[in-house]
C-alpha cells in the first residue's frame, strides 16, 4: 500500500470482503485500480527460492471492465520479495495459453522460483512483471 | 488464419467483451495501424435496444474490439468465436467474409 501511496495514488480497502484486497484511486479523477495481494511463504533451495499462489479459476475468468492487478509477495529469510505486479488479462493469457499455473478443484497454483533477481512461473520468465508500476504511472500533486 | 477468441463475460449489469493480450499483439503485428482494445462494456438494456433496432451487436463488437475496420483486413480473420469465459461455451460465431455489416 506504501508503494501505492508513494506513486501519489490513494488507497482504499473494502468494508466488505469479496475479493478485492485493496482500490487504489487517482483522487482527482477518480480513477479505480483493483488490487488483489497474494503472499507465500519462501521455500529454500540451494540457489534459488520458490513461492506457491493460489487463485480461483473463476475469479481469474471473471474479467470486467475493471481489470484487477495481482500483486505476488513473497516472504524470504524475514524480507519481502520485490512484487510482481500481473493484470488479469496477461494472467488468464499465461494460464490459457502458455501452460502456466496447475489447476485443480476450481483453483489454479502459480509456482514462483525466484533465481538472482529473476523470477520464473511454469518455464515463462515473469522477471519483467517485477515492481512493474507501469499502470499506476506516478502524480504528481 | 487461426480463429479469433473474444472473452464474454456475463456482468450483474451487462456484457464485457475482451481479447487476450497475446490477441492483442498477433492483432498489432498483422495490421499495425491496428488499435485493439482491453475490452468494451455494454449494458444489458444497450444490448436489447441495440439488437432490436440495429441489428446483432457482436457483429459491431468485433470490429471495435480489434480495432480493425477495413474490410479487407477483416475478411482475414477465418473465423471469431464469442466465448463465455466461465463455462468455455461458444455463444456465438462470426466468419467475416461471409458478413454484410
Amino acid at each position: 500500500m506504501s508503494e501505492f501511496l508513494m506513486l501519489g495514488w490513494n488507497v482504499a480497502i473494502p468494508e466488505v470482503d469479496i475479493g478485492d484486497d485493496i482500490f487504489v484511486v487517482q483522487d482527482d479523477n477518480g480513477t479505480l485500480r483493483r488490487v488483489q495481494v497474494k503472499t507465500s511463504t519462501s521455500t529454500a533451495r540451494k540457489d534459488r527460492f520458490s513461492g506457491q499462489f493460489s487463485l480461483s479459476v473463476k475469479n481469474l475468468r471473471n474479467i470486467s471492465n475493471i481489470l484487477v492487478h495481482y500483486i505476488f509477495l513473497v516472504r524470504h529469510n524475514d524480507e519481502w520479495s520485490k512484487p510482481a505486479i500481473i493484470r488479469q488479462d496477461y494472467l488468464l493469457d499465461h494460464f490459457e495459453n502458455n501452460k502456466v499455473g496447475a489447476e485443480a478443484k476450481g483453483n489454479i497454483t502459480f509456482y514462483f522460483s525466484y533465481v538472482k533477481g529473476t523470477v520464473e512461473c511454469s518455464g515463462q520468465n515473469f522477471t519483467t512483471y517485477i515492481k512493474d508500476f507501469t499502470d499506476f504511472p506516478k502524480i504528481e500533486h | 488464419m487461426d480463429v479469433i477468441k473474444i472473452n464474454v463475460n456475463k456482468q450483474m449489469d451487462g456484457y464485457s467483451f475482451s481479447i487476450t493480450p497475446s490477441i492483442r499483439d498477433f492483432i498489432k503485428k498483422l495490421f499495425p495501424n491496428a488499435h485493439p482494445a482491453n475490452n468494451i462494456f455494454v449494458g444489458y438494456d444497450t444490448k436489447s435496444d441495440f439488437e432490436i433496432y440495429i441489428a446483432k451487436l457482436e457483429n459491431h463488437i468485433y470490429p471495435a474490439l480489434l480495432g480493425v475496420d477495413n474490410e479487407s483486413d477483416l475478411n482475414q480473420f477465418d473465423e471469431i468465436q464469442f466465448i463465455d469465459t466461465q463455462t468455455g461455451n461458444i455463444l456465438h460465431k462470426v466468419t467475416p467474409r461471409d458478413e454484410k455489416i
